[in-house]
Parts: C-alpha cells; sequence; structure tokens
C-alpha cells in the first residue's frame, strides 16, 4: 500500500509517517512512486502507536524499544536456526551439546 | 466472567487517573510484541485491553456500571502483531538489527560466519553502519535554526546541515546516507550528529521557555513606559507599568523556543533596576531631601 493508504488504515496524518520513518522506526520499500508499506509494517505501526498512546512512552523511549525490539527478532532468529541445526544432529551429539551448555 | 475491574485490579470506585496507571502497568508487561516468545500474553493482553477501553472510556464505564453494556462491549476486533511478521520472517531484513549478536560474529572460530551472516540466509544486503559525530554550535543558531556546511571528520565532501529552529542541546541530527557505505550496493548508513549547544550569556533555558534578566533605569522604574527588550529572534518593544520593582517578572509569550510537537514557550524577562552609571548630583540632592527615602526599611522583619 503507498502512504496513503498506510495513513488511513492508521488514522495518523502523513505528517506523524513522515517522523516515524525519519526515525527509521519504519522502513518502507522505496519506489518510484514514493513508499510501499506492507502488512508487517502495519502490525509494527500499530505496536508504535501502543506504545505512545495508551501506554504513554515518550519518542525515546520508542526509539530504545524499537531497537531492542529488532535485536530480540534478529537474535530469535539465530537462535531458531542454530536450535534447529542442533536438534538435527544425533542424539548422542545433541546430549554433548547440552551437558556442555548446562556445565557454564 | 471476570469483571473488567478484577481485570484491571482496580477497585469499583478507582479513579480514571488510578485505571490508566493500572493498564498501563500491565500493557507493559503483556503486550505480544514485547513478549515476542509467550504465547499466552496476547489473550492476557487482549483481556486487560478490553477492559481498560470499557473502564477508561468514562462514559462506556458509566454504562457498565448501570449495567446498560456488558463486559463484552469492547470486544476487540483479531489483531496481527507484529511478533507474527518478525517471527515468521515477513518483515523481511529491513527490520533485522545484527546488533545484537555481532560480538559473536568476532569470535575467532567456525561459528562466526554464521553469526556474521544475516538471519534468514537469503541473498540480503545491509545497510552500511551509522557514523557518530559530535558538534558545538551557538545558542542563536539552535534557537532560530541555520544552516551550515559542514565536513566530516575523516574527509569527504562538504555536506549541507539544516539545524532546525529550537534544536537542544544533546539532540541528534542525521544525515541519511552519509555514514559508511553499505556492502554490494546496498544503501549507506547514516551520519548521526549529536549537537551540543554553547551556553548563552543573557538567555539561559528552562525546558521550552528561556528566562533572563534585562536592566532598567531608575527612571524607567518610578515612570513606567515603553522598553525594547531582546528576545531570542530579536528585540521588542515591551510597555512596564509605573513604580516597576527589581525582580518583576514579565511573561513574553511565544518567545521562547521552538517546541518539538509545534508551537513556542514562552520568555520570562527579570527586570533589575540599575542607577546611573555615574553619580548625578541632581538625583543625589533630590534623595538628600526625600524624607520618606529615609523613613523606610527595606529589610524590616529580615531580623538584625
Amino acid at each position: 500500500m503507498n502512504d496513503r493508504e498506510f495513513c488511513e488504515h492508521l488514522d495518523i496524518e502523513v505528517k506523524v509517517l513522515r517522523i516515524w520513518v525519519e526515525q527509521r522506526w519504519l522502513m518502507p520499500q522505496e519506489a518510484d512512486a514514493g513508499w510501499l508499506f506492507e502488512d508487517a509494517d502495519l502490525a509494527r505501526a500499530r505496536l508504535i502507536q501502543d506504545l505512545t498512546g495508551p501506554m504513554g512512552v515518550n519518542d525515546n523511549g520508542v526509539d530504545v524499544a524499537m531497537q531492542l525490539l529488532d535485536q530480540v527478532h534478529s537474535l530469535r532468529g539465530r537462535l531458531a536456526v542454530l536450535m534447529n541445526a542442533i536438534r538435527s544432529q544425533e542424539p548422542a551429539v545433541q546430549k554433548l551439546i547440552l551437558s556442555s551448555a548446562e556445565e557454564d | 466472567m471476570t469483571s473488567p475491574y478484577e481485570t484491571l485490579g482496580v477497585s469499583r470506585d478507582a479513579t480514571q487517573k488510578d485505571i490508566q496507571s493500572a493498564y498501563r502497568k500491565l500493557a507493559k508487561k503483556l503486550h505480544p510484541d514485547l513478549n515476542p516468545g509467550d504465547k499466552g500474553a496476547e489473550d492476557r493482553f487482549k483481556a486487560v485491553s478490553a477492559a481498560y477501553s470499557l473502564l477508561g472510556d468514562e462514559d462506556k464505564r458509566g454504562k457498565y456500571d448501570r449495567g446498560e453494556i456488558d463486559e463484552t462491549g469492547a470486544e476487540t476486533p483479531p489483531r496481527h502483531y507484529y511478533r507474527d511478521y518478525a517471527q515468521s520472517g515477513d518483515a523481511g531484513a529491513r527490520y533485522e538489527s545484527a546488533h545484537g549478536f555481532s560480538d559473536f560474529a568476532e569470535a575467532d572460530d567456525i561459528f562466526s560466519s554464521f553469526f556474521s551472516r544475516r538471519a534468514g540466509g537469503q541473498q540480503q544486503r545491509q545497510r552500511g553502519r551509522d557514523t557518530h559525530f559530535s558538534m558545538e554550535i551557538a545558542f542563536l543558531d539552535a534557537a532560530n535554526g541555520t544552516k551550515t556546511q559542514i565536513t566530516l571528520p575523516g574527509g569527504g565532501p562538504a555536506l549541507d546541515l539544516t539545524i532546525p529552529p529550537g534544536t537542544r542541546d544533546g539532540q541528534t541530527l542525521r544525515l541519511r546516507g552519509k555514514g559508511e557505505p553499505g556492502r554490494d550496493g546496498a544503501p549507506a548508513g547514516d551520519a548521526l550528529i549529536d549537537i551540543r549547544v554553547r551556553p548563552h550569556p543573557l538567555f539561559a533555558t528552562d525546558g521550552d521557555d528561556v528566562r533572563y534578566e534585562v536592566p532598567i533605569s531608575l527612571s524607567e522604574a518610578v515612570l513606567g513606559g515603553k522598553i525594547r527588550v531582546p528576545t531570542i529572534d530579536g528585540a521588542v518593544n515591551v510597555s512596564i507599568a509605573p513604580h516597576t520593582n527589581t525582580g518583576k517578572t514579565l511573561r513574553l509569550k511565544g518567545k521562547g523556543l521552538h517546541k518539538p510537537g509545534g508551537g513556542h514557550g514562552d520568555a520570562y524577562v527579570s527586570l533589575k533596576i540599575v542607577l546611573p552609571q555615574a553619580p548625578d548630583p541632581a538625583l543625589s540632592a533630590f534623595v538628600e531631601g526625600w524624607a520618606a527615602g529615609k523613613t523606610e526599611d527595606p529589610r524590616k522583619g529580615m531580623g538584625g
């Protein structure tokens, strides 16, 4: 969807959207006709609205929250890949890894 | 069914403010996007949000209390949380941040490449790193905004930097695409410039407001009149009443700093009476013969 449709979904002004993009809380794809948003961007924008609205988080707080959240998701992604790799090993290898991890 | 009061953990006679703060506390704990791995968080957050959308609105709360609507009056439509997209990889590489494990990628073992490659494994382009600088600017340039040219340390061409009006000490300005170049044709990072505002000899800031002291002469203090007063964007005429004393503060509406969300703060000008530079025989002679000036004790009640 384009920026106008995106703003309509969220009931916000384009000015507000510009600030969110400027802050890199949202990173739409840049096409010739302007920004393009996906459903994931919409869900992310709703989170920003929750934070700034009912939850009373200020702009600096949103900045911190979004940065940490992106790190958490990336970490979870890598951890999931690693776990799958471990689970595909022989049971004996899995046990070795687990006992080694538990010693730490 | 649990009553919305129980869900939020407040009593029936809680104030709207209590209800809001109870909701905020719970929402921060339970929001599904702040608990990406906790499946139960979504249901609990939904219940809390539904309770709040009922009780947070005084009108609806009254209707509920009077039994005109039930707790389900505030059912919210199903919603996709960001975590759903982030977890399934549908959010794409745009929001991924390798900062959480970049130190693992530096390890000198076979696993380092696992962490230096971006999650997902598809061909993804990583934006160049952001670079950080700091820069000191004059108070009035920050207050009124200005355009300036800078050269980043490390060389490169001169860049136009717009300092928006109302820039505060500690604020960060972003020059998009002026950081380190991206690899394999990916976009460059940003240059982030940490702004330090030099204090001004006259104007002191107090949030969005500006406070300062302006001297007035003895005649202006006694007789009143129009005086010119400096402000951050030029001098203005201000009337002062007859018999204006030192310490009197004038509020110049809208003469403070630009607020980030629009509008301006105010200027608070504290007046201070100053005697003529050189002693004036006529003034001395007048005060000599001014009986009331000798009987009044401005320090009455201060002890001693």
